[in-house]
């Protein structure tokens, strides 16, 4: 389908046909997300109880209402490639209460995880791969938060791989297993140089 | 090869049907039975294949199903046709039976439920007896299911026609008995469904028993302020005929009753009533106690000394009642109640209602009444969800959060605050409603209802239209998913209504979070067609509650033998085509007990339930399906096992010839074939449906065609 009018690039820009074509679904898409997923994807009648329930939702542009329906539709590159989907908190605030009974923050991890297969991943969240590999936590303990561990009478470090590293190996064996440091690592350098 | 296989089926058959004959001619007590009694060995059967267009036609190589009909001992002549069931599809048949003379029928296609009774006719039409048809299910049943599997569903369908012409071949010519119905109905349920349905009864001259559980008539309609579209009153159009219901000369209120027992069938019902102790004497039952001129007359008296005080459940708690009371000013009968449950019996009513009327008697007890009724209609409506169930609105959490039933009586004006909408936190009138729509309806989750509630849209609409025009200045936002404005004017009504001001947000109510210092409403949705979520601040929400069975239903209808469907609401006899009855005759739906129905649709379902209740009625008999079970005198030990087995007392023993045998009232007789089953001696044949048949569906199929 040819989308363009051949007017200059920035009129282009600004023009672009917005609309979805029939060849823009993958009903493949829609199967492998709920292969994925283990719920009912394609079931989503957008009442809106997800975005309404969602945290994320008041104070960013994601919404996972927009997912759900990209994933009936089997839009997947306009699923994958929305920024947009790295911004779910998965706290299932929205799975709780969909009342069809979907779990849409499955449906999203679904959509991240077909993502990573196409390199689509936010740096940030290759750095918190790596940070687990190295320490067993994605967010470390530090100093401030050893000083007010401390405080209320705790341990500095808390009963984790902090405290026993004996078992960042194993962490390491799992992450590798999946060639998820590997990937990570790769990606990183490509981005970052 | 072929010759051998015939030797040995004219062998077993010697074997194994020459009893059967013998049991069959042997049967002087059913004479009806042995009539026309054709012997396996001069049976002519004749198959009809049914296409039913591309059902089954799509499914199964039809030539070759025929092909093997052919094959099948017995058959006489095989046909398909594209639609059997069409008046050219019966021709066949007909001319086939006459043409071929066949002493049996059988028509592969559709379920018996859908096309036994066309297809008995056009066996009856060209002469034979309609008990001579045999169905053989290859849609429903095979290619339906088995839809792409061609070569499964082919074999299948063989499997099925070789089974029904086994049996086909030793049908016997059957004949219905008639029995009288009587002239009278029970319609039980006195909302407006129920008293429709009487009203047209009462019209129509038949006796109608009209049952309710509630003190008075009325049903959900009466707890209304107004109806949509029209907003007419709901009380100004329903009073009329409630008291209607009262004067009508045919019908006989049993109000504060319920239905305790049923017996019988189709026109001959022994129904049990059970008239719980009310307390309060009519004056027709002081009269019967020789009070003269005594009796109820609705003065209220009592009420005024009684120190008792509970929740009004007419008002949805909102309003007091005494232990003796009545709901409202215009409950019919106007005769007043005491709740014993709370009564402490201290005797000041009936010293306030005097030695003249006599009417309060502390000591009433339940009292049981028996009636015969022809038909009955159920019509025991529905309750609201308990929608504190899903939690996330905060129902019965947080106080300014109510129900549209609340809202109904809030703003009516017969209701707690004269119709002054009022905030229940602090009686202040809100100027911002949030209404939830879909409030544990279109619910999978297993919490609320999976159905659509169907009347919540239009009702929803409506209160936004009393607030805009009893409050001023207040605004009513509308959560919805979809508006449903299915009916006659309804979508002009939608059109008024945001005409009018009330704001529509299209997106279901995520949660609801209360202000703990203003008791105001914050509502959480998202606006799905700005594609952004809201917080809207409120000062009362109103939660368009789905709706359910009544608690009590699920008792009643087992009691008429009635199913329900999955979701609890009471199971029609087909959807579409005959949505009033049910699968036990004689037995009739109105009204929402068999589903969610806004008030037109609810007094086009009640006409139509008397209708068809009246038509048995009308005709003054019924035929019954001549199914019933017939005791082999010879061969009847008397033992009397099968008497107490029976589940509808139809049998008994008695003398015959200075023995006991067995007797078998056909009228009650269901035919279930309990006793037949049972009985040692094989002494019960049951009709249509008799040993040797069976077996030789059994062997047909077991043994795949070789007998």
């Amino acid at each position: 389908m040819v989308r363009t009018k051949g007017y200059p690039e920035a009129l282009e820009k600004k023009l672009h046909d917005q609309r979805y074509y029939r060849e823009d679904s993958n009903p493949d898409f829609t199967k492998n997300v709920k292969a994925i997923s283990r719920t009912i994807a394609h079931m989503c009648y957008q009442c809106g109880t997800c975005t309404g329930s969602c945290p994320s939702a008041p104070r960013s542009t994601y919404r996972i209402r927009k997912f759900m329906r990209r994933a009936v539709l089997g839009l997947e590159n306009e699923a994958l490639t929305d920024p947009d989907l790295w911004l779910c908190t998965t706290c299932y605030s929205c799975t709780d209460r969909c009342p069809r009974d979907i779990a849409p923050t499955d449906v999203i991890m679904a959509m991240r995880n077909l993502a990573f297969k196409r390199d689509i991943i936010p740096v940030n969240f290759l750095k918190t791969v790596q940070s687990i590999y190295k320490t067993g936590h994605g967010v470390p303990n530090n100093d401030v938060n050893r000083a007010a561990r401390e405080k209320l009478g705790l341990t500095r470090d808390p009963p984790t791989t902090h405290m026993y590293p004996e078992y960042i190996p194993g962490i390491q064996k799992i992450i590798d297993h999946y060639k998820l440091k590997a990937n990570a690592d790769r990606i990183v350098k490509e981005r970052e140089g | 090869m072929a010759e051998k296989k015939k030797a040995t089926t004219k062998k077993s058959e010697s074997k194994k049907v020459a009893p059967v004959k013998q049991e069959v001619k042997k049967q002087a007590a059913a004479p009806a039975a042995a009539v026309g009694q054709t012997t396996k060995q001069d049976a002519r059967i004749g198959v009809f294949i049914c296409h039913c267009g591309t059902n089954i036609a799509g499914s199964m190589d039809i030539p070759a199903v025929q092909e093997y009909a052919k094959t099948v001992p017995n058959v006489a002549f095989v046909d398909n046709y594209k639609y059997m069931c069409s008046m050219p599809g019966q021709a066949v048949i007909s001319k086939a039976i006459k043409d071929n003379k066949l002493t049996g029928v059988v028509v592969a296609a559709c379920s018996p439920r859908l096309h036994e009774p066309t297809f008995r006719t056009a066996t009856k039409e060209a002469g034979l007896n309609p008990f001579r048809f045999e169905m053989a299910n290859i849609r429903e049943q095979n290619s339906w299911v088995h839809m792409h599997d061609w070569e499964g569903s082919t074999d299948k369908a063989k499997d099925a026609i070789r089974i029904a012409v086994a049996k086909a071949a030793l049908l016997q010519d059957l004949f219905p008995k008639s029995v009288p119905v009587e002239k009278a109905a029970m319609v039980v349920g006195a909302g407006v469904a129920g008293m429709q349905a009487a009203l047209d009864l009462d019209a129509a001259g038949i006796k109608t028993y009209l049952v309710e559980s509630t003190p008075s008539i009325g049903g959900r309609m009466s707890q209304l302020d107004k109806t949509f579209p029209t907003l007419d009153c709901s009380q100004c159009i329903l009073t009329p005929k409630m008291v209607d219901v009262g004067r009508a000369k045919n019908i006989e209120l049993m109000t504060y009753s319920e239905v305790d027992a049923v017996e019988g069938y189709i026109g001959n019902f022994d129904v049990t009533v059970r008239k719980k102790a009310r307390g309060v004497l009519t004056p027709a039952e002081a009269e019967a106690r020789g009070i003269v001129g005594g009796g109820c007359n609705g003065c209220g008296d009592c009420e005024a000394v009684c120190p008792v005080v509970k929740p009004n459940d007419f008002e949805v708690g909102m309003k007091p009642r005494k232990a003796i009371y009545i709901n409202h000013p215009q409950v019919v009968p106007l005769i007043y109640t005491i709740d014993f449950n709370s009564c402490i019996k201290c005797g000041l009513c009936v010293t306030a209602c005097g030695p003249e009327k006599k009417a309060i008697d502390l000591e009433s007890k339940d009292e049981f009444v028996k009636v015969k009724v022809g038909t009955a209609i159920l019509a025991t409506g529905f309750d609201i969800f308990p929608v504190e169930k899903k939690e996330e609105w905060g129902y019965k959490r947080y106080e300014n959060v109510i129900t549209s039933l609340e809202f109904e009586r809030l703003i009516c004006a017969s209701g707690p605050t004269g119709g002054h909408l009022v905030r229940p936190s602090d009686g202040e009138t809100p100027k911002r409603v949030a209404f939830v729509l879909c409030a544990g309806s279109r619910d999978n989750t297993g919490v609320g209802k999976p159905y659509c509630s169907r009347f919540c849209c239009m009702y929803s609409l409506k209160h936004a239209h009393q607030i805009i025009e009893k409050i001023p200045g207040c605004t009513p936002y509308i959560f919805y998913m979809d508006i449903r404005s299915f009916g006659k004017m309804y979508e002009e009504f939608y059109y008024r209504i945001q005409d009018e001001g009330a704001k529509f947000i299209r997106g279901r109510v995520a949660n609801i979070l209360e202000d703990p210092k203003t008791k105001n409403l914050h509502v959480h949705a998202d606006d799905t067609l700005l594609d952004r979520p809201v917080d809207m601040d409120v000062d009362l929400v109103v939660l368009a509650a789905a709706v359910q069975p009544m608690a009590d239903t699920n008792r009643t209808r087992k009691l008429f033998g009635v199913s329900c469907s999955m979701d609890g609401w009471l199971l029609e006899a087909h959807p579409k085509l005959n949505p009033c009855g049910t699968t036990t005759a004689g037995v009739f739906l109105a009204g929402v007990c068999q589903g969610p129905k806004d008030i037109p649709d609810t007094v086009a379902s009640a006409e139509g339930a008397a209708s068809a209740a009246s038509i048995p009625i009308h005709k003054g008999e019924v035929e019954l399906e001549p199914y019933f079970a017939t005791c082999i005198e010879e061969k009847c030990a008397g033992c009397g096992m099968c008497v107490n087995l029976c589940p509808y007392s139809a049998l008994s023993l008695v003398e015959k010839e200075g023995r006991q045998v067995m007797q078998v009232t056909e009228a009650k007789c269901k035919g279930c074939g309990t006793c037949g089953g049972f009985c040692p001696g094989g002494a019960i044949w049951m009709n249509h449906f008799a040993t040797p048949q069976i077996v030789a569906q059994i062997d047909a199929f077991l043994l795949g065609g070789e007998q």
